[in-house]
């Protein structure tokens, strides 16, 4: 294996001084296996990542990626970013055709330098390098090499050899350079054997992964990690630098010693914003409500906003820059709030958390930063408060899908402690409607809906109630709701401010032609407002467990009173389907000129293996179908 | 011409200032008080997260020390902060213009954010040192980014700058309108008669103040970039001072169906158009023809076009055989420039690169791409020239004014046989003598030495839909059926577009999506799907295999009818714009199924959209004996509809949503 490992640097050094080109990105030398399902075929990459000591790093890497068809393109375009401490020092490109033969290389000013700025940043220094050959006559191949400078090693890359989904891989390697008294920590997913480790050049040691022929993957629906089902490295240091600030990560503990570092000492808060705080909160006797109000306090006088400037995206601006501003980035407003409830003499802890919907996957063996925002969390006597500080509406305690039922880091003196957010059970995440509906001659209906809708459900309604004017909420629901033609005549939403907050949202709409009225005939769906949407493809061969991560209940009734002189001619039989997946139930009856229709939606969570998928497509299929059920009416008779 | 309804004529609209009205705004930067923070919901939108008090720009010219004129323009805003939701108008980015060279100078930045506490005014400024970040977007393009320190609700902001430039074709617009209401929108603009511009103006609002006055002012020039002593010169000339005032402007409101929101805000932007005496007089816009006259002969344009293009024998030949018809070659031309190159860009008037260079990359913008296909069209002599337009999302532009930066796209015009095509070779998709619906947008100029002006409107395309289905009962007396279908031009376009992205199978994944698990579709197929000159044509024969209940209940349009209205929203204010005329037509004939027999057969009926027969939908149904013959059918000449005509077209589309909904009932033979 040794042999190998020269060999490719062999090879490296051989291609900086020649073209590759001689056929040796021919097409027709991808395996057949590699071509089935595949849009990219990845013909080779080699990364190097070199560590020259603890507080710097050369990532070096070549990569060809053979496009197979138009689905494919969007993966041929190179990208990297780049800021205060990564320098991308070398981009190199070509591009082939499928013999083989190159056709073109990259040229430095074809190469666009961007902004890296999202909208949500005001202002941060990332900026990216952009480049596409644009090429259409498939297949081709692109390569490209970069060499990208670390001034800081907080982050180590991650050796992911297959990118995507339909994405094929011939082979891929990385090596690891690092001085003897060097510590490099790894972890690795789908690698069978070891790492080869060997010596390289000035005493340096060298471990070396390799990987070949991995077959592209499909997509499919809830599926679980990417780590979990391709091979991945992910790296991290033992110690580490970022600017002056030095650390270790072999355990969260240590790791979290590190963060604290950087926040030390920041939680000075100018004298007049410490009176506020004894104004607000002394006198009150529990511990909670003290907390709720300060919240409330930092909630009214912060905003968010994201300046990340060096190692500023890393440390906190101090409690005195928030106190003159008003404002701050998810770290600032996190350190003012622990210094607000500091001051209150509440003990609390800054807490790395990786935030997002389904983000929820840090890998908890393997201590490294792995974390995108921070939230505070408030240990009590009894239990813990969670407080996200980014918001200046959730209510306190409530933490929602972007941070819920996860890991996270808390940090204090004495390190870093992993610790779960709370997670959100069926029962909280509860919906229940109530409708009271009448139907004239003319078939046009008049809905009075309300609507309760709790914990994860509410978040919607939250985000409605808080961020938009009432204008737009009014042109949201004319745009969502599904219904042919209708006009919203009133609405309203009521919020029940609690750890476990609640929306109540009343509706009063009108629908035209909700029923069809047909000479004698009256077709109508009894299920007014809460048909689901899912329907999955059937009959294909799921190779993944199935992840549903949220889990929820709702529960509907519906009173439709309808015109004078109608009697049933087709009433939709009651369903009822309870298995792994949930729990559903429907039923629908005519009581004199009155629909009375009831359905009760149990969706769990879980993991569950592949072969249930069928049970899982069934399940929804039934659903979708029931509730869209019609009754039929037959005028006299 | 549509973009005549857009441009608002003021002079002939009629006003009255009721007397007595304000005509000074009160606001100036640094007045704030306590009374300014009285009002918490304003009349204007009680729904307002945030309310501009007051939105004042100038420009003026003055002499600079380079030898020429700058432009100098002020802006000054204040806003009151009504909610959370009003945060973002406290974050400020101010767009600054480089060429490389010289950059537009921003200056004498000041911003205060007030707030009442405890009855009292607490003001805190912008660290303007500190403050404000720079963002290169492009190499023409910096942004300075700043926020207002210490906002919460209730806050009133304000900031005050000055940008000075020196590029005079940079004239500030106006927009009186935006994403927040303004109590006051104000410009004022004082030009020497030495310069002239043209204004262009648009939007519904009308002027609340509009004057313009003449006074004398005396320009000084200097020029310090020789060798030697600085020259100086002096003179006086007139300065019209125009002032233009909207009050209470409501904020925009985004809609479907438009083409671009630009098209329908409230502004007022500015061509240089002439030097005049005392300079020299020189006509800066020019003519149409002397416009194309230039492109013609322009580096990046029609030069490249127009030479000896002898290279081009080597690509055109191995390309068409010498027995090919004038037409045959073209189109074989136009596929081969259509199906090898991408295009990198779909708003660029202007080449970036030789169009041997683009033989070579086989990218380039859209540009690039249809002068290549001009340029081989007339190596083989035909009678092609390059066209330029702007597209819908990039706005109108003015048939009066020959003004280039008003377009971005450029296609290219064809005569061949007395018949004229327009070709656009950038869309990978798109047959011969089709544009994308993004061209339609009006006025558009052939560059040729008469500069035709031409137009492309919506209502000259008519999207035209046949979908046919039989249903019939088979040997077991299952029904079984057969569907044919040619979707529009656009819509195969759009189809074409989404089997490349996912594959045909997904698109028969999503046709069994609609029919529901009780239909099976076999025989599956597209024809036409890469003829892109065709539109698609869709078939497959399907199974129902439902169970044979004592009565069936059956939509006739088999999934194929409008399930909702396009129109949601109850309200409107701007034109609708649709993409294009349409007729859709749809026919069924429908065997009863065996052993039943009709109970119920929706209505036939015929209704018009209005008396000049702009819109008409027709839904026929008719029985003889066993055979249920039904015919659907959806016809829109006019593309453009006022907003007073909205509630018209919802209640046109709320009709067939309602008899395509409408079911045809069997029942058991007894």
């Amino acid at each position: 294996m040794k042999k190998n490992i020269l060999l490719i640097l062999a090879l490296f050094f051989l291609s900086l001084t020649l073209s590759a080109g001689g056929g040796e990105y021919a097409v027709s030398k991808i395996p057949d296996a590699l071509k089935k399902n595949a849009h990219v075929v990845k013909r080779m990459e080699q990364m190097r990542f070199e560590i020259i000591n603890s507080g710097e790093a050369v990532l070096w890497k070549k990569y060809a990626l053979t496009i197979l068809d138009e689905k494919g393109d969007e993966q041929a375009g190179f990208q990297e970013y780049y800021d205060r401490l990564h320098e991308i020092k070398n981009i190199e490109g070509a591009l082939f055709d499928a013999e083989g033969k190159e056709l073109k290389r990259l040229k430095n000013r074809q190469i666009i330098d961007l902004t890296g700025s999202d909208d949500e940043n005001l202002i941060d220094d990332r900026r990216r390098k952009y480049h596409n050959f644009f090429y259409k006559v498939y297949p081709y191949t692109v390569q490209y090499e970069v060499e990208i400078r670390f001034n800081g090693t907080l982050f180590f890359p991650v050796w992911l050899p297959r990118e995507d989904e339909y994405y094929s891989v011939e082979e891929s390697s990385i090596s690891i350079v690092y001085p003897s008294d060097y510590t490099v920590r790894y972890k690795a997913y789908n690698y069978s054997g070891e790492p080869v480790s060997s010596a390289g050049e000035k005493g340096k040691k060298i471990l070396s992964w390799q990987i070949r022929e991995l077959p592209a993957i499909e997509d499919e629906f809830a599926s679980p990690s990417w780590y979990e089902m391709n091979t991945v490295v992910l790296f991290a240091p033992a110690e580490f630098e970022l600017q002056q600030y030095r650390g270790t990560m072999i355990n969260w503990q240590e790791f979290g010693k590190f963060v604290y570092e950087l926040k030390k000492g920041r939680d000075q808060l100018p004298d007049n914003v410490k009176q506020m705080v004894h104004q607000i909160a002394d006198g009150i006797p529990d511990a909670r409500q003290k907390i709720a109000k300060l919240y409330d306090y930092m909630q009214k006088n912060t905003r968010y906003i994201s300046i990340q400037l060096g190692i500023g995206g890393w440390q906190p601006f101090d409690a005195k820059y928030v106190a003159a501003k008003s404002y701050g980035d998810c770290k600032a407003l996190t350190n003012y709030m622990y210094s607000l409830l500091k001051e209150a003499g509440i003990n609390s802890c800054y807490t790395l958390i990786k935030a997002g919907r389904n983000a929820n996957r840090i890998i908890a063996d393997f201590p490294s930063q792995q974390f995108n925002h921070v939230i505070l969390c408030v240990p009590l006597q009894k239990d813990t408060m969670w407080l996200e500080c980014t918001s200046q509406t959730l209510p306190a305690g409530y933490l929602g899908d972007f941070t819920c039922d996860r890991h996270a880091l808390m940090i204090n003196e004495n390190g870093g402690t992993l610790i779960r957010t709370p997670r959100y059970s069926m029962l909280d995440n509860l919906e229940v409607r109530n409708i009271k509906a009448t139907l004239d001659e003319e078939a046009t209906l008049q809905v009075h809906a309300v609507t309760n809708y709790g914990g994860l459900q509410q978040d919607l309604y939250h985000e409605l109630i808080h961020n938009l004017s009432k204008d737009k909420v009014k042109e949201f629901l004319h745009e969502q709701l599904d219904f042919a033609t209708y006009d919203v005549n009133n609405f309203d939403y009521k919020e029940t401010f609690a750890a476990l907050p609640s929306v109540q949202e009343s509706l009063d709409i009108t629908v035209s032609n909700y029923a069809t009225i047909t000479g004698k005939r009256l077709f109508i769906i009894p299920n007014i407002m809460t048909r689901a949407s899912r329907k999955l493809p059937a009959g294909e061969e799921r190779k993944f467990d199935i992840e549903l991560n949220v889990e929820y209940k709702d529960v509907d009734t519906v009173e439709i009173q309808l015109p004078d002189g109608y009697t049933a001619e087709s009433v939709p039989a009651d369903v009822s389907v309870s298995g792994k997946f949930g729990r559903y139930n429907c039923s629908v009856k005519l009581s004199g000129n009155k629909l009375i229709y009831y359905r009760s939606m149990e969706h769990y969570s879980g993991r569950f293996p592949s072969k249930e998928y069928p049970e899982l497509v069934k399940f929804y299929e039934t659903i979708y179908k029931a509730d869209r059920n019609k009754v039929v009416l037959v005028k006299g008779q | 011409m549509k973009a005549n309804l857009i441009l608002c004529f003021i002079s002939s609209i009629g006003f009255f200032l009721s007397a007595g009205a304000q005509d000074k705004s009160t606001a100036k930067y640094g007045n704030v008080s306590v009374k300014d923070f009285e009002t918490k919901i304003y009349s204007i939108d009680s729904n307002a997260n945030a309310v501009v008090l007051a939105d004042i720009g100038s420009s003026n010219i003055e002499g600079n020390n380079k030898g020429w004129f700058s432009l100098v323009y002020k802006h000054f805003k204040r806003v009151h902060i009504l909610n959370k939701n009003g945060y973002d108008i406290a974050n400020v980015s101010i767009s600054l213009y480089s060429d490389g060279e010289d950059e537009e100078e921003l200056d004498k930045l000041r911003a205060i954010t007030y707030n009442l506490e405890n009855g009292k005014l607490v003001e805190t400024k912008l660290d303007v040192k500190s403050g404000v970040f720079k963002d290169k977007i492009s190499s023409s393009r910096i942004n300075k980014k700043f926020t207002f320190p210490n906002v919460k609700e209730g806050s009133i902001i304000e900031f005050e700058y000055t940008i000075t430039s020196d590029f005079l074709t940079n004239l500030q617009p106006w927009e009186f309108q935006g994403a927040y209401p303004r109590l006051w929108s104000e410009y004022n603009l004082s030009l020497p008669v030495f310069l002239g511009y043209v204004f262009l103006t648009q939007g519904y609002q009308r002027y609340d103040i509009k004057n313009s006055n003449q006074r004398n002012e005396s320009f000084q020039i200097i020029d310090s970039r020789g060798a030697g002593a600085s020259e100086r010169y002096s003179f006086t000339a007139n300065v019209d001072d125009h002032r233009w005032v909207m009050k209470h402007v409501p904020a925009l409101k985004e809609e479907n169906f438009t083409s671009t929101v630009d098209n329908h805000i409230s502004k007022i932007e500015f061509q240089l158009s002439e030097f005049r005496q005392p300079l020299r007089y020189t006509n800066v816009m020019g003519t149409w023809t002397k416009l194309t006259e230039m492109l013609m002969n322009s580096e990046y344009f029609g030069q490249q076009v127009t030479k000896d293009n002898g290279w081009l024998k080597d690509i055109i030949n191995p390309i068409i055989s010498s027995g090919d018809s004038r037409l045959d070659k073209c189109r074989k031309i136009f596929s081969w420039v259509r199906d090898n190159f991408t295009c990198t860009s779909y708003d660029r008037r202007s080449m970036d690169q030789t169009l041997k260079n683009l033989v070579k990359t086989k990218n380039g913008n859209v540009a690039e791409i249809n002068l290549l296909l001009t340029a081989m069209l007339k190596y083989i002599n035909a009678d092609a020239d390059p066209v330029i337009l702007s597209t819908r999302a990039n706005g109108y532009t003015f048939p009066l004014y020959p003004i280039l930066s008003k377009f971005n796209y450029v296609i290219c015009q064809a005569k061949i046989d007395d018949k004229t095509y327009y070709l656009d070779a950038s869309e990978p998709q798109m047959g011969f003598g089709y544009l994308p619906s993004r061209c339609y947008n009006g006025h558009a100029r052939v560059v040729n030495k008469e500069a035709d002006a031409i137009g492309f409107n919506s209502d000259q395309v008519t999207e035209t839909k046949t979908t046919t289905i039989f249903v019939i009962n088979d040997d077991k007396s299952n029904l079984v059926g057969s569907m044919q279908q040619t979707p529009g031009y656009y819509e195969s376009a759009d189809l074409r577009d989404r089997i490349k992205e996912k594959g045909m199978e997904e698109l028969q994944k999503d046709i069994k999506k609609v029919f529901g698990a009780g239909i099976t579709i076999s025989n599956f197929g597209i024809d036409s799907l890469n003829k892109y000159d065709f539109p698609l044509g869709i078939h497959y024969y399907f199974d129902i295999t439902d169970e044979k209940e004592d009565i069936i209940y059956m939509n006739p349009m088999f999934g194929e009818g409008y399930k909702e209205n396009p129109f949601k929203s109850a309200e409107r204010f701007y034109p609708v714009e649709m993409p294009f005329a349409m007729d859709e037509s749809y026919n069924l004939q429908l065997e009863v199924p065996h052993g039943y027999v009709v109970d119920e057969l929706p209505k036939s009926q015929i209704v018009k959209l209005n008396e000049q027969d702009d819109g008409m939908f027709e839904y026929r149904v008719s029985q003889s004996g066993d055979n249920i013959s039904l015919r659907s059918r959806i016809r829109f000449k006019k593309t453009y509809f006022l907003p007073e005509d909205y509630e018209t077209l919802r209640e046109f589309f709320n009709l067939i949503v309602k008899k395509h909904a409408e079911q045809i009932v069997f029942k058991k033979k007894k």
